[in-house]
């Protein structure tokens, strides 16, 4: 992946920060004329240690720490990270605990692409249609909000089940926010799918080959456009997508083509929002009655989990692709190990294919393509450039004094 | 396909190399059951590269999900994750291979050459833990910033462990 | 005709200083509507005045391998070619403050220097960016500029051919009578083809999207502008909210020169209120349309689809507009 230097070439770095991107990566190009021919990312930017931090705290704590790894996906994390811990303990949720579960991630799953959608009009300059598809997804975080408290923070999930039911009188308008998302498909669809501008910018750019995506381990909706038939929610049928029959989206069932470029990558997610909205109506009238959770009490919880040992893994197909959490307990209060793979870990390789001979102005599109979030894939302990470290307390007390510094300078 | 018949298939081939097999259920409590299979074995380090080949090859295009690993001490565990049988309803198959490497010796060789995707984890294993990939094509740090110390690896619970560069954040040692 | 020249000269610093009101004060309503259009309610109508105010007390940062002095001039010359543009177009119906110094052609050279002005200092900030960004503009002029030419050569060969010996070129011939008035139904058709032509041209001359692939934010951030910051950039802005006004102007005086007092029997001050009143509608309108509304409704074109559009397709149509002008004239002579 070095970048090879050649006569009459140059070097574009798009990022750490740039305005195409939303979080820091760093993508090195070697350009000649407008054409790309060399690429190559570093990461780094993002340092947090959130897997170190979890070997110093109990499960029930790591459950929402993981919840902050990602700012759009959140839930997938915490339901990863569960069924890691309840295959270990051969713990079981109840059916109705599963069934909010579904509700949750599809709800999750919705707001996510339709955030990319407008994300990805951001980046092809067309700023209309951004400001439309983010106004159409305040609809889903109203809706999580009444169910959860939160918008996007839901806190929905634990080991064994799920915090919050979802009562009788909440169903109606969860059901309300499922047709508004039927009756604004077509309008979506045909902006995203027909307009002539946006199919001249996303067609047969930015190829992905079915081959190179398999071959790179690309996940999610970047492999289902490229035509690799996998989701999690059908290979794994896991809580209660087995009473869904949930099909892995092609974008053949919409063009009758693959093609592997970014429309198709448009088209999966557009699609599978709609299919999103299919699993939430079917979920929330079939619900089962019962308990939603194994144990209640957290301390009870904490007890029974702090015998366990073992090594137990837990998937769930987040909207950007299969999320995978690793941790091992030794009967120890704390996992002895925790490790967390975002889908945006595996869809980075299948970059270089996408973007090798592409224009600059295809650049942010592509890179966009496969929704990447880098504070779920970045990964580090906390490093200082210098030999100065602060401290929790000195950087309070260096803030207080900024703020006075502040406030004199503003005569008050 | 079945757990069962894969692990068969791979003690058939490998014989003695693989050890500590166990099939790992995870049944879910709906009406209609599904179980997710895990397969977990320990393989030596010289198999490792022969054993995802024999998967390679049997089971087409097997998923690469990532590779974990921890300090056990004088060891360190490097775990390779795979799934097979993916678009299949219910029958996706995880399969985990245990590779344990001393630390005085703590090399490996790549799986790039049949997994070119498998480079973003073997670089991060490097970093994070230490070890040495053999024949990487592309050795470069990815997930450290340059001005990260050398010789301090995040993930080790020994001297060359982070426990210096951090204090009061995660409850890490405040001296 | 010293008095004369002496007056026309002092005009020249409240008419610059009009211009860059009625600029920014456009650009305000511009973004005021744009947002509008996006769900979004927008930014108050004086934030274009903020914008030069708070660039004008910035720091103004040159980068390290940027060719100083090359970089720092090209904001004036920007600036100082927008303002002599200003004195070369027709302005509320009235004949341009230099009249018989310069002509159309003299305008359609001159529209050019802000652009080159831009595209010098792009190289000259040594940013790759930049670079990229002025190839993409130095293309884009390119591009504009042959159905540019097109249509104002259709224009003036109408004026020759119907009112032989004026001066074809010259503002004052192309607006005392409107152009249709000249001709038929050939030729009608022919000028409403040239009036969308130029109305998609000025959309590239602004730099808007779909056609600000030069300055594409989210591709190379900014292209031409990345590296200037503070009083220069602010200069920018300055210059390009007057050719607001000059483009507007000149589309203006070319196909919509009409004054509102005839119509409506006033005469004096108020008949002459009317007209600069019904100059600001015609400029509102004709920004709207190349500005507003094709940025709002269109996403950004790659620099190879915005050549294919005017080379392609726009010259087409402007080649089209002038055979039926040619045919409307032969057919008049006959």
């Amino acid at each position: 992946m070095t970048l090879e230097k050649k006569e009459n070439s140059y070097s574009i770095c798009v990022g750490p920060v740039h305005p195409a991107l939303k979080e820091p990566v760093k993508l090195n190009m070697e350009i000649d004329g407008e054409k790309v021919i060399g690429v190559d990312f570093e990461l780094s930017q993002v340092h947090r240690g959130i897997e170190w931090a979890a070997t110093r705290r109990n499960p029930l704590q790591v459950l929402f720490l993981a919840e902050r790894i990602c700012g759009i996906c959140n839930m997938c994390h915490m339901l990863s990270f569960s069924r890691a811990i309840e295959t270990i303990g051969d713990i079981h949720a109840p059916p109705r605990a599963e069934y909010i579960r579904v509700i949750g991630a599809e709800l999750e799953r919705i707001h996510s692409h339709i955030l990319w959608a407008g994300v990805a009009a951001h980046e092809l300059g067309f700023d209309s249609l951004m400001h439309y598809t983010w106004k159409l997804r305040e609809n889903v975080l109203d809706t999580i909000e009444y169910i959860t408290g939160n918008r996007i923070t839901k806190g929905l999930i634990t080991i064994g089940g799920v915090r919050h039911d979802i009562p009788e009188k909440k169903i109606p308008r969860i059901l309300e926010s499922v047709n508004f998302y039927y009756s604004h498909f077509d309008k979506m669809a045909k902006v995203f799918l027909n307009d002539p501008v946006i199919k001249s910018r996303t067609r047969d750019v930015g190829i992905l080959s079915r081959r190179d995506a398999l071959t790179t381990c690309a996940v999610g909706p970047t492999a289902r456009a490229s035509g690799v038939k996998k989701d999690v929610r059908k290979d794994e049928a896991y809580a209660a997508y087995q009473d869904f029959d949930v099909e892995p989206i092609l974008p053949d069932a919409y063009t009758g083509e693959i093609h592997g470029d970014v429309y198709d990558r448009v088209l999966v997610r557009l699609l599978e929002v709609k299919q999103s909205a299919e699993i939430i109506e079917k979920a929330v009238k079939s619900m089962p009655k019962g308990p939603i959770a194994w144990e209640e009490k957290p301390a009870v919880i904490l007890a029974k989990l702090k015998p366990l040992v073992g090594e137990g893994i837990g998937r769930h197909e987040a909207p950007r692709g299969e999320v995978i959490h690793y941790v091992k307990l030794v009967g120890e209060e704390s996992p002895y190990s925790w490790k967390v793979r975002a889908p945006t870990y595996n869809n980075m390789m299948p970059w270089v294919p996408m973007l090798m001979g592409e224009q600059i102005a295809d650049i942010p599109i592509i890179a966009a393509s496969i929704d990447p979030c880098m504070s779920c894939t970045n990964r580090a302990v906390s490093a200082d450039k210098t030999t100065t470290m602060y401290t929790m307390d000195q950087l309070r007390r260096l803030s207080f004094l900024k703020t006075r510094e502040l406030k004199r300078g503003l005569g008050k | 396909m079945k757990a069962q018949e894969v692990l068969a298939g791979l003690k058939k081939e490998f014989g003695a190399a693989i050890r500590d097999a166990t099939i790992q259920k995870n049944e879910n409590n709906m009406k209609k059951k599904t179980v997710a299979e895990r397969i977990w074995f320990h393989i030596g380090r010289k198999q490792l590269h022969d054993a995802v080949a024999y998967l390679c090859k049997k089971y087409p295009d097997p998923h690469f999900a990532v590779c974990s690993g921890y300090d056990l001490g004088k060891e360190i565990d490097i775990l390779y994750h795979f799934t097979v049988n993916y678009g299949v309803r219910a029958s996706e198959i995880t399969i985990t291979m245990h590779v344990l490497l001393p630390k005085k010796d703590a090399v490996v060789d790549t799986i790039t050459d049949l997994i070119p995707g498998a480079i973003i984890s073997e670089r991060e294993m490097q970093e994070m833990l230490g070890i040495k990939v053999k024949n990487i094509p592309d050795g470069r740090r990815l997930f450290l910033d340059p001005s990260f110390p050398r010789g301090v690896y995040p993930w080790r619970k020994d001297e060359t462990g982070p426990h210096k560069l951090i204090r009061n954040v995660h409850g890490g040692d405040s001296k | 005709m010293i008095d004369l020249l002496v007056a026309r000269i002092l005009m020249i610093v409240p008419v610059t200083v009009l211009g860059i009101f009625i600029g920014l004060l456009y650009k305000g309503i511009d973004r005021r509507l744009a947002a509008r259009m996006q769900a979004r309610i927008g930014p108050p109508l004086v934030q274009p005045f903020r914008d030069v105010k708070k660039l004008m007390l910035k720091e103004n940062i040159v980068p390290r391998d940027a060719v100083a002095w090359v970089f720092n001039l090209m904001p004036f010359v920007a600036l100082a070619s927008s303002i002599v543009l200003l004195m070369y177009v027709p302005l509320f119906g009235y004949p341009p403050l230099l009249e018989g110094h310069g002509d159309l052609m003299l305008v359609l050279y001159m529209l050019m220097f802000p652009s080159l002005a831009l595209v010098i200092g792009g190289f000259a900030s040594s940013s790759p960016y930049a670079t990229v960004g002025a190839q993409r503009e130095m293309i884009t002029m390119v591009s504009y500029e042959f159905p540019l030419a097109i249509t104002i050569v259709a224009l003036a060969w109408l004026v020759s051919a119907t009112a032989p010996g004026a001066a074809a070129f010259s503002f004052s011939a192309i607006t005392a009578i409107p152009v249709w008035h000249l001709v038929g139904v050939l030729g009608s058709i022919g000028l409403a083809l040239l009036f969308a032509v130029i109305i998609f041209v000025t959309t590239g001359e602004m730099g808007e999207v779909p056609f600000d692939s030069a300055e594409a934010e989210t591709e190379i951030a900014g292209g031409l502008l990345s590296e200037y910051s503070g009083r220069n950039l602010a200069l920018f802005y300055l210059a390009s909210a007057i050719k607001i006004l000059v483009l507007g102007s000149v589309v203006i005086a070319l196909f919509i020169p009409f004054g509102i007092s005839g119509y409506a029997g006033l005469s004096g001050i108020a008949g002459e209120a009317a007209d600069i009143g019904f100059f600001l509608v015609k400029l509102f309108i004709v920004m709207f349309i190349s500005s507003t509304f094709i940025r709002v409704a269109a996403a950004r074109f790659r620099i190879t689809q915005v050549v294919k559009i005017y080379w392609g397709y726009t010259t087409m149509i402007a080649l089209l507009g002038l055979v039926l002008i040619g045919l409307d004239i032969f057919m008049g002579v006959i």
